[in-house]
């Protein structure tokens, strides 16, 4: 009977210095987590970043028939207004005709199909793209012109000669209201 | 804790791991060592902090702007406030850890043989880390740190002859433009050197660390690990206390403004760390004076072994004892004098150092001989 | 001025409750002192109404954005309307991300002695909080054996007694929106409080996280002590 007890009061002193071990461990491990923590949380996009990868532009002031570029993850993004023509031409357009056929929905956003955001890169040749401003050359189809190997785009952004055979591409965009576009 | 004899697969094709449970699984040490003895492990562990925040820090920091870079990283990056407070409280802890190893080493004797070595890698793990914080201190571009960058490259270019030379080649040039992107690398370099030289010292530190066999030995783990784990625990008190409730301890204020090559700030004390060498520094007179006040200062200090006059063995007696306490009282003066420049503390200053030369080149022979059995 | 009152007044009246500020002027002390201190988050504000309407004239607060403004108890709202109140030199409106505008004085104001950038300021002189005070609160007239340099004024708490800076805080510069008086005590005051939260955004957490931090070491510390005690017990 006392060797049982004996026995017992041993296993439990053991379990209890498992036990303190167990804790002073696990805490340490708390401790040295709760000290890595703001190592790891610096290396962290800070709010400037943050800022710069959800641009937000004011679209309200760029008249009819001209485009504005602004720089968005290094990429020049051109936003073009369309005149009520343009609208109505691209929408007679039919897509199957096209060496990449898009259709206008599939360029603009509902609600807002007088605007056109591009990444104003030719998808042929690497190269900026011209025919921002109303006075630029922009190729037959009134969009774009790549100057390097004479892609010509409608104002769309969508390709319709030259060697490129892809459209423009559309950068990940929402409309915040009519006035301002953010980016990502 | 396995004990098989079987040769684990993993050690067999990492035999490092082996050599490691070896080292610190078999019972080779003596008990009851004290828990001061974990002070090279502590300052490993301060130092492989400081470069882990280093790292950080030096991702967003810039050398172009950089006040600037080190006001955004406060302001602007997430968590930086406080991994620029880690860095600088990390300086302050490897630097107390250092002093106190320091002085334990020489109120022990411990640098008695077969501890010359270790003692001598002691010391140059000092010189270096003082060099590693004179360039971190250089690089928080501060109103006062930009002034003595700019004294010391300056007076680097009117040297001549080999200390010309490598003056001319550290800084390359007077203070400029480049100066702070060649100095970051420089202060990573010379950190990276500096654990190394702590590694190097625990391994010296080993052979001087009781052995026993047979019944009385013990291994490392768990008897060391526990006690080297509690001193840890109170070393990280200790930083919390600071980075949390004084995270400016021992700075300048007036570092804290941008460097201003237009006006120089009326009091150009460095961080505590640095004082007590500047101070012994700014006594010597002339061109050479600063750096021959340094290498003095640490020379001395690596002479100790030799300048010990006592036999191999025996406890240090009383007298020793005492001298050494007044060492460290001398010291801690020297920097407290240098923290406030006045007609009186320059007077201090001059007799500290006058006392810290005196203790090594003349009283410790005659002590350590009088009490030699 | 208008943009900047209208989302202060409404915060002020979210405040009014525990308006009219505290006495924190006999004997003088900043909330944000000691060990576990925090931010006086009403007097910040105060102090940041004082900042733009007075010194942001000269003074440049180069490390602020203007979204940092949400720490002080603006909502994500009123910080932007109070950032588009502001006129930026390219004639756009500030926006949450942008830095504080800096006043462009020519090289030559005030003698050369431009204001100093007032983002550090509490950190860059010794006893910040208590020499800012003092200094806004010490400009006098010269006594009789002082001569005063031209374009330069007389300050009892400025080394050397003379600031190119003329005084700026004379007394009711601002109507504060929780009612508080706005004396130029209490103006300095708040202003300091204010460039003491600029100089230190984090101070509040930093206590916060440091009491908890240091609790929990402590009990890590006994805790470790007693498990070495433990262990060393039982090989001996």
């Amino acid at each position: 009977m006392a060797e049982a007890s004996g026995h017992a009061v041993e296993e439990g002193t053991e379990s209890r210095r498992s036990f303190l071990k167990i804790l002073t461990v696990s805490a340490g491990a708390v401790g040295l987590g709760a000290v890595v923590w703001p190592l790891i949380s610096a290396l962290t996009p800070d709010a400037d970043s943050l800022a710069a990868a959800h641009l937000i532009v004011n679209v309200s002031g760029i008249a009819e028939n001209t485009a504005i570029s602004v720089t968005w993850g290094g990429l020049p993004i051109y936003i073009r207004k369309l005149t009520a023509q343009e609208i109505a031409d691209a929408q007679a357009v039919i897509p199957s005709t096209l060496p990449d056929p898009a259709d206008f929905t599939d360029r603009v956003k509902p609600g807002y199909e007088s605007f056109v955001v591009v990444v104003g890169l030719n998808t042929g040749a690497p190269c900026e793209l011209e025919g921002n401003a109303p006075s630029d050359t922009r190729g037959p189809f009134g969009g774009w012109l790549c100057p390097c190997d004479g892609s010509v785009y409608d104002p769309l952004g969508r390709v319709r000669g030259g060697p490129a055979r892809k459209n423009l591409a559309i950068p990940r965009f929402v409309f915040l209201n009519d006035a301002q576009i953010q980016f990502g | 804790m396995s004990t098989d004899a079987k040769t684990c697969p993993v050690e067999a094709q990492l035999p490092c791991l082996a050599h490691l449970r070896a080292e610190y699984c078999a019972p080779s040490l003596a008990p009851g060592a004290p828990y001061l003895a974990a002070l090279p492990a502590l300052i490993t562990g301060a130092l492989l902090f400081l470069a882990a925040s280093g790292l950080v820090l030096a991702v967003h920091y810039d050398p172009a702007h950089g006040f600037a870079s080190l006001q955004y990283i406060a302001h602007n990056v997430n968590n930086g406030w406080l991994v620029r407070g880690f860095h600088a409280t990390g300086t302050t802890l490897v630097f107390g850890a250092v002093f106190l190893l320091l002085f334990r080493s020489l109120y022990t004797r411990a640098y008695r043989a077969p501890g010359q070595l270790a003692w001598l890698i002691s010391v140059k793990l000092f010189a270096f880390l003082l060099l590693t914080a004179y360039l971190g201190y250089v690089l928080t571009d501060g109103a006062v740190s930009y002034w003595s960058l700019t004294d010391a490259a300056n007076a680097a270019q009117s040297l001549t002859g080999i200390p010309g030379l490598l003056g001319t080649w550290f800084f390359g040039g007077p203070a400029g433009p480049g100066t702070l992107a060649r100095l970051l690398v420089f202060h990573a370099i010379l950190a990276l050197g500096a654990v190394a030289l702590v590694f190097a010292l625990r391994s010296a530190a080993k052979v001087l660390a009781p052995k026993a066999t047979g019944a009385d030995a013990v291994s490392f783990h768990p008897a060391y690990t526990a006690q080297y784990f509690a001193a840890f625990a109170v070393f990280a008190l200790i930083f919390a206390l600071l980075v949390f409730f004084a995270p400016h301890f021992g700075q300048n204020p007036l570092n804290a403004s941008a460097a201003n090559p237009l006006i120089i700030p009326a009091a150009l004390t460095p961080p505590w760390y640095l004082r007590p060498v500047s101070a012994i520094a700014s006594v010597f007179p002339g061109a050479y004076g600063g750096i021959f006040g340094v290498i003095a200062a640490l020379a001395v200090l690596a002479a100790t072994p030799w300048l010990d006059r006592s036999g191999p063995h025996g406890r240090p007696g009383t007298l020793y004892r005492i001298l050494t306490v007044l060492l460290a009282l001398d010291v801690l003066g020297l920097g407290l004098a240098y923290s406030c420049p006045s007609a009186l503390s320059s007077i201090l200053v001059t007799v500290t150092t006058v006392w810290y030369f005196l203790h090594f080149l003349v009283l410790t022979p005659l002590v350590t001989s009088l009490e030699a059995e | 001025m208008r943009r900047i009152l209208t989302p202060l007044l409404a915060a002020g009246l979210l405040l009014a409750p525990a308006a009219h500020a505290e006495n924190t002027l006999t004997p003088l002390h900043f909330q944000s002192q000691g060990p576990l201190g925090s931010l006086d988050i009403a007097a910040a504000q105060r102090g940041f109404l004082v900042y733009q309407s007075v010194c942001s004239g000269c003074h440049s607060l180069n490390a602020l954005h203007y979204r940092d403004l949400e720490a002080l108890g603006f909502t994500p709202d009123q910080a932007a309307g109070i950032a588009s109140g502001i006129k930026l030199p390219d004639g756009t409106a500030a926006t949450l991300d942008d830095t504080f505008k800096a006043p462009n004085l020519p090289a030559a104001t005030f003698g050369g002695a431009l204001p100093p950038d007032l983002s550090d300021i509490t950190a860059e002189r010794p006893h910040g909080l208590h020499y800012l005070f003092a200094y806004l609160t010490g400009f006098a007239t010269a006594p009789a054996d002082v001569t005063l340099l031209p374009g330069h004024y007389y300050n009892t708490a400025y080394p050397g007694n003379q600031p190119a800076m003329p005084p700026a805080l004379k007394g009711n510069d601002v109507t504060y929106a929780d009612g508080t008086v706005a004396t130029t005590p209490q103006e300095a005051a708040d202003v300091t409080t204010f460039l003491s939260w600029a100089a230190d955004p984090n101070l509040t957490a930093r206590h916060q996280i440091g009491l908890r931090a240091v609790i929990f070491l402590v009990f890590l510390t006994i805790l470790a002590i007693a498990t070495k005690r433990k262990i060393w017990r039982e090989k001996a």
